[in-house]
């Protein structure tokens, strides 16, 4: 079973009189511990699909089910509770709270959990040594350059274990060299956590550090790669896993 | 808990975000408390003065229809012998009766070169000290030939500093000098802001045989009716009686639309206040849109950060509050305030410090709850889009 399954979702808005269809009954699945990559131009609704997979927005039609959840059900105070439990968000421009130092930044998605303050700690120590800013854990946002500031997310988003993390593009505010390094921070984070990794991009060399690449086109999911396969229904994305 | 809070340092860092913002807003807010201590304590010791200036044992008798000004009363001198010798009841001790006839009035005093002001003199003889039990000699000496003592509040009342009118000084009114012989206080009451004189001497100065009142304490159970039937049989002297107690409630009474009035002056104040509040968390909330969503983005509930907005908000006006307190009973508290009918000092009381704090705190919360949730409103992807 996928640990997310996107189904037949639908979203439009309107800009005007012109209504916008960014996504128009996309499916998509997801296994345990995949790195996927989403592409497109802008405006062509891959945030959106993120952000609707993040439950931070909703669907017009269609369902997200995530680990047996359908969060495109849930309530906004019982959405809240289950980012806190499974999610894990990796901000474009990092969104650091600059009035908390490195440490207090990733302790915030523990403070939501029922885990001790010393297995907060260790946890928090744990993913700054993933991130190698354990020495800069002191330091406030302001005091942090921009590739250490996206680590700081990076560790926010991993530190309490959640199912999937999805990231913004992640790199869009780094220069090339930096950017080189948080992707491999990303695959290697994959790799040794076993994360389910959803990140979306308009950097094609970014893309192909994930496992498979996705790209967004007139509102229609296509997997790319050597041969672009358009997936427009749960049945055929699940033919061409298979 | 259905949901779980920001940390306490979240709100308390946000305050040194923008410092010149939160000083100018604690500055704002410790003056719109230090303006409400200061109008409640105007109250608190008005309503004091009065209240404690009238003896519960104590009846007042003056002329028919003065209703409350007691300075146009003139009764016959003979009423201070007839009162004793014709009502039961009147405590006695030691074959001396607890009646002190009374010369009262408003006149122009001058103290030094000052223009004169108008001050309060009270003409009694020592069985005052029988009847006015508050009464009590700071300093000096009871008054004799050519002298007077003054009350601690009296200064205030003539606008002078104390030095002015302290003991071995003198004073002028009536056309005549009167050495100051001893400074008196009278536990808040209203004789605080008078001159007191011997009687003899101030029915010769003015050249009057007559009495303002004659003020009578009675036993415990001794009945006030048999003064009040008293005066109405004698229908020669023309003579009304009445509680003490009962005649400073008719004072409060009269100075009800100043209460009003300063009551509408902490309301006004107050509202100044909550836009103070306003301003800054709107200015605060506004620049943190992004971060309020990305908070929410993690996990946190809309509750739980309204609670945050709300605790930043209340913790710059409780401080705001606290320094306003400390600066307010430091400065503030027993000052004299020059008035009407004397003078009193303002109050900073447990009353005034949970109405100033509290209207304070109130300030930070009201304050806090439209922005906050002007910024929750929005939906949460919009808000990591905000600028």
């Amino acid at each position: 079973m996928p640990l997310i399954e996107v189904i037949e979702v639908t979203k439009k808005y309107r800009k005007g009189d012109e209504s916008i269809t960014p996504l128009d009954a996309v499916s998509l699945e997801i296994e345990q511990g995949e790195f996927i990559s989403l592409m497109g131009s802008s405006g062509t609704g891959k945030s959106t699909l993120l952000n609707m997979i993040a439950s931070i927005d909703r669907p017009d039609s269609g369902r997200i089910i995530i680990d047996g959840t359908e969060i495109t059900s849930l309530s906004r105070t019982r959405l809240a509770k289950w980012r806190a439990e499974n999610l894990g968000y990796i901000f474009q421009t990092h969104n650091l709270v600059p009035v908390l130092t490195a440490y207090e930044n990733i302790e915030l998605p523990l403070l939501l959990l029922p885990i001790s303050a010393s297995e907060r700690k260790r946890r928090i120590e744990v993913a700054l040594r993933a991130v190698d800013l354990l020495d800069r854990a002191d330091h406030y946002p302001r005091q942090l350059s921009g590739g250490q500031e996206q680590r700081v997310g990076i560790a926010r988003a991993i530190v309490s274990h959640p199912k999937v993390v999805v990231a913004d593009e992640p790199t869009g505010d780094l220069d090339p060299v930096t950017s080189r390094q948080i992707l491999d921070l990303l695959k290697r984070l994959n790799e040794q956590l076993n994360v389910t990794l959803l990140m979306v991009t308009h950097d094609a060399d970014a893309a192909l550090v994930a496992d498979k690449q996705f790209r967004l086109d007139h509102g229609h999911l296509v997997q790319t790669g050597r041969t672009e396969v358009p997936v427009q229904s749960r049945e055929i994305h699940k033919q061409h896993r298979d | 808990m259905l949901f779980r809070l920001l940390p306490w340092e979240y709100a308390i860092r946000n305050l040194f975000r923008r410092p010149l913002r939160t000083t100018l807003t604690f500055l704002g807010l410790t003056t719109v408390v230090t303006l409400i201590l200061v109008v409640v304590g105007f109250i608190r010791g008005m309503e004091r003065s009065l209240a404690v200036s009238g003896d519960p044992e104590t009846a007042i008798v003056f002329s028919l229809g003065m209703g409350e000004n007691l300075e146009y009363s003139s009764i016959p001198m003979r009423t201070s012998d007839l009162v004793p010798a014709s009502v039961p009841g009147i405590q006695e001790r030691y074959g001396q009766k607890y009646v002190s006839p009374e010369l009262f009035l408003g006149t122009e005093v001058r103290v030094g070169n000052r223009a004169p002001s108008m001050g309060l003199v009270r003409g009694v003889n020592r069985s005052a000290l029988l009847v006015r039990r508050q009464l009590e000699l700071e300093e000096g000496a009871w008054p004799s030939t050519g002298e007077v003592m003054i009350g601690n509040l009296v200064a205030t009342k003539l606008g002078v500093t104390p030095e002015e009118v302290a003991v071995g000084r003198t004073l002028e009114f009536e056309g005549r000098p009167w050495s100051i012989s001893g400074i008196f206080s009278a536990a808040g009451a209203a004789y605080e802001s008078e001159i007191w004189c011997r009687l003899d001497e101030m029915q010769q100065a003015m050249k009057r045989q007559d009495l303002s009142i004659v003020a009578v304490s009675l036993i415990p159970e001794g009945d006030f009716a048999d003064l009040d039937v008293f005066c109405k049989e004698r229908l020669d002297l023309e003579l009304q009686a009445m509680k003490e107690i009962d005649y400073y409630a008719s004072l409060q009474r009269d100075y009800e639309p100043i209460r009003w009035l300063a009551w509408l002056v902490v309301v006004l104040v107050s509202g100044a206040g909550v836009f103070a509040g306003l301003n800054t968390m709107y200015g605060s909330v506004v620049g943190r849109i992004p971060e309020l969503a990305t908070l929410q983005t993690i996990g946190f509930s809309r509750r739980a950060i309204v609670i945050s907005l709300i605790q930043e908000g209340v913790l710059l006006s409780a401080t705001a509050s606290l320094f306003a307190a400390v600066f307010a009973l430091t400065f503030v508290n027993d000052a004299a305030v020059r008035f009407t009918m004397g003078a009193f000092a303002l109050r900073i009381d447990n009353i005034a410090i949970l109405a100033g704090c509290g209207v304070g705190i109130s300030l930070g919360f009201l304050g806090a709850i439209p922005p906050a949730i002007k910024a929750l409103r929005m939906p949460v992807v919009d808000g990591l889009k905000a600028v």
